[in-house]
């Protein structure tokens, strides 16, 4: 930068030598400001809105991803109202056989022995039904281990009312041979 | 402690980020000469500086929230009422560039140094410039910008802001010398 260009410079005031009309201008300048409409900050441009946001994203992404592991376990409103009717029919049939031993248990025309090897098959249908209960609890929706408990229940009471016909059967013949016309 | 020079106004202009009439006011009382100058110097147009300066004030004062500190806001302030009076060159058709060869740089003449000048012979001087030379000659020398800044106001290379400034220059001496 050379001597001209430092003194021009030094004294660049000089060369403001215009006088503004301040109240005019400002007038026009203050109208126009009042004229336009505040500036609208969008919505997604405020910080509070983008945190809001966010924290409602991470709930919505949990919550999809809690819905799916969710729905792996039977656990949802069908399956409950499927679990509840399984209940009362395992109720249902647990009493019976249950009713039906104790008869058997308190008949006194059964031997001990007869007893004791009924009950055995009793017992071995028992272990079926708590290994097919079990395998119930992993997979409540197969059909085929459902037709197994029922089949299971079916056969113990089977059982029991063909030990019972057999016990009457023999009473009868019994009965039949005490009267001798 | 040292104050950084960027926050000059900061209460005013922040307080005019919110709307604060009265803050905008003192910005406007504090300015308002100095742009009404720089436009003067470009446009040479009373009227045309005025609408030029409201509309830059207006413009800034809606655009506050833009404004971080880079800068002062009187340099700022500036940029705006200088973009906008060449917008107006430009609507108005008054060529803001030499119009003589500014896309070859030949080589440049040497300049003689010039010692005791009179301020009113050059304030005379730039007057008779062609419009294109007294623009560069005022942002540059009057104005403080640097080339790079020129380049980027008038749309230009540095180096061709370089040689326009360099033909100004010789021919405002020149015309200094007749007088």
């Amino acid at each position: 930068m050379d001597y001209f260009e430092k003194h021009i410079r030094n004294n660049k005031a000089l060369f403001d030598e215009h006088q503004a009309d301040r109240s005019k201008m400002w007038a026009k300048i203050e109208s126009e400001l009042s004229h336009s409409k505040p500036k609208a900050v969008p919505l997604w441009r405020s910080p509070l809105f983008r945190v809001a946001a966010s924290i409602v994203l991470v709930l919505f992404l949990s919550s999809l991803i809690g819905i799916a592991v969710y729905d792996r376990y039977p656990s949802n409103g069908q399956n409950s109202v499927v679990s509840q009717e399984l209940m009362d029919i395992d109720m249902h049939y647990s009493n019976l056989v249950r009713h039906q031993v104790q008869l058997v248990k308190d008949h006194p025309d059964l031997s001990q022995q007869d007893k004791e090897q009924f009950l055995s098959f009793m017992d071995e249908l028992d272990e079926e039904y708590k290994t097919l209960k079990l395998e119930m609890k992993k997979n409540l929706g197969n059909e085929r281990v459902l037709e197994a408990i029922i089949g299971n229940y079916k056969k113990r009471i089977e059982l029991i009312e063909n030990l019972l016909r057999q016990i009457n059967d023999s009473k009868m013949i019994n009965d039949d041979y005490g009267y001798s016309l | 402690m040292k104050t950084n020079i960027c926050f000059t106004h900061r209460e005013l202009v922040e307080k005019s980020k919110l709307g604060d009439r009265n803050s905008q006011f003192q910005l406007y009382e504090h300015y308002v000469d100095a742009m009404y100058n720089v436009s003067m110097r470009m446009l040479c147009n009373k009227e045309d500086a005025e609408d030029t300066v409201q509309d830059s004030f207006v413009e800034a004062f809606k655009n506050l929230g833009n404004f971080r500190y880079e800068s002062t806001f009187g340099s700022w302030l500036k940029r705006i009422v200088i973009n906008k009076s060449i917008n107006h060159l430009k609507l108005k058709r008054i060529p803001f560039l030499p119009i003589v060869d500014h896309e070859y740089h030949l080589a440049e003449e040497p300049i003689e140094d010039v010692k005791e000048i009179d301020i009113e012979k050059v304030k005379r001087g730039i007057k008779l410039l062609p419009p294109g030379y007294q623009q560069i000659i005022h942002l540059y020398l009057i104005e403080g910008y640097d080339h790079e800044e020129i380049g980027e106001v008038l749309n230009i290379s540095k180096s061709t802001s370089k040689s326009q400034y360099h033909r100004a220059k010789k021919k405002l001496l020149d015309v200094i010398k007749e007088m």
